[in-house]
């Protein structure tokens, strides 16, 4: 996973392979470095994403759980369809706005 | 005196994987490659993939216990327009102990709250996926059942099986 920031206040984490159980230590690390960085709103990338399972969403949520602990934004873009069911079904878009591209995601921060 | 035949379920496919966590994505692959050209449409193979895969996971998670010399067998068959797909372990538990019987409902307003652990959303996303699914426990074997129906519209029933 790679940390991009953007701007002062943003921070856009792009997701490569899968999101299971075993990716918490890279997402959390991913997630220190955005946040000592400063961003308010963190912004999730699936674009390459290949596959995620139940620990992965159990993943999400901690992340989900820092990230309100720290009064910070959560966004997502780059989920399939398949993922973005996945997403409603779990309401984990009731609290992480998917939006169909970056620069969605990275101008409703601005806005 | 006449009679209604019910034909045999076809068997597609049989392979058995060691209980090693990962080897769920060897299962979802070969279900994939089984069921392929039967018409599922994309997006309700990619159900019966995620579906396949969180209940091998379970079973060779729970199940097994993650003990390689423990197999995990996994069945395709089709019968009319259902495929079936089954996963069975063979752990031995009872099924007090199967985390379907006493998983709570996942709720994220809970998690967040911290109420209910992150996890435990294996079972829920199962049930979501597929047309129909059952447990079923006899002696040491645990099977969990899928099923989908080939044309069937994009909903996620979650209903039993039958028969």
């Amino acid at each position: 996973m790679h940390v991009r920031q953007v701007g002062d206040r943003a921070a856009v984490i792009d997701i490569k392979g899968d999101v299971t159980a075993a990716s918490e230590p890279v997402l959390m690390s991913a997630y220190e470095q955005a946040d000592s960085q400063g961003a308010q709103r963190l912004v999730l990338n699936f674009g390459e994403l290949e596959y995620m399972n139940s620990g992965g969403i159990g993943m999400l949520v901690t992340f989900l759980i820092r990230a309100n602990r720290h009064r910070q934004e959560l966004a997502a873009f780059g989920l399939s369809d398949h993922y973005r069911e996945i997403f409603e079904l779990t309401r984990l878009d009731e609290a992480i706005t998917i939006y169909d591209d970056e620069r969605s995601a990275l101008s409703d921060a601005a806005s | 005196m006449t009679s209604i035949a019910r034909s045999a379920p076809r068997r597609l496919a049989s392979f058995a994987l060691p209980s090693v966590p990962g080897n769920e994505r060897i299962a979802l692959a070969q279900v994939a490659e089984t069921v392929a050209g039967l018409g599922l449409s994309p997006a309700r193979l990619d159900k019966l993939k995620t579906a396949v895969a969180e209940a091998t996971m379970n079973a060779i998670e729970h199940g097994n216990d993650s003990r390689p010399e423990l197999a995990v067998t996994v069945e395709v068959f089709q019968l009319g327009a259902e495929i079936i797909v089954t996963i069975t372990d063979r752990g031995g538990r009872s099924d007090d102990g199967a985390p379907e019987n006493s998983a709570e409902i996942p709720d994220l307003d809970r998690k967040l709250g911290g109420e209910q652990d992150p996890g435990g959303w294996g079972l829920f996303l199962i049930r979501h996926m597929v047309d129909a699914m059952d447990i079923t426990t006899q002696d040491e074997r645990h099977t969990v059942r899928l099923m989908m129906r080939i044309g069937s519209q994009d909903t996620c029933a979650g209903g039993g099986l039958s028969g």
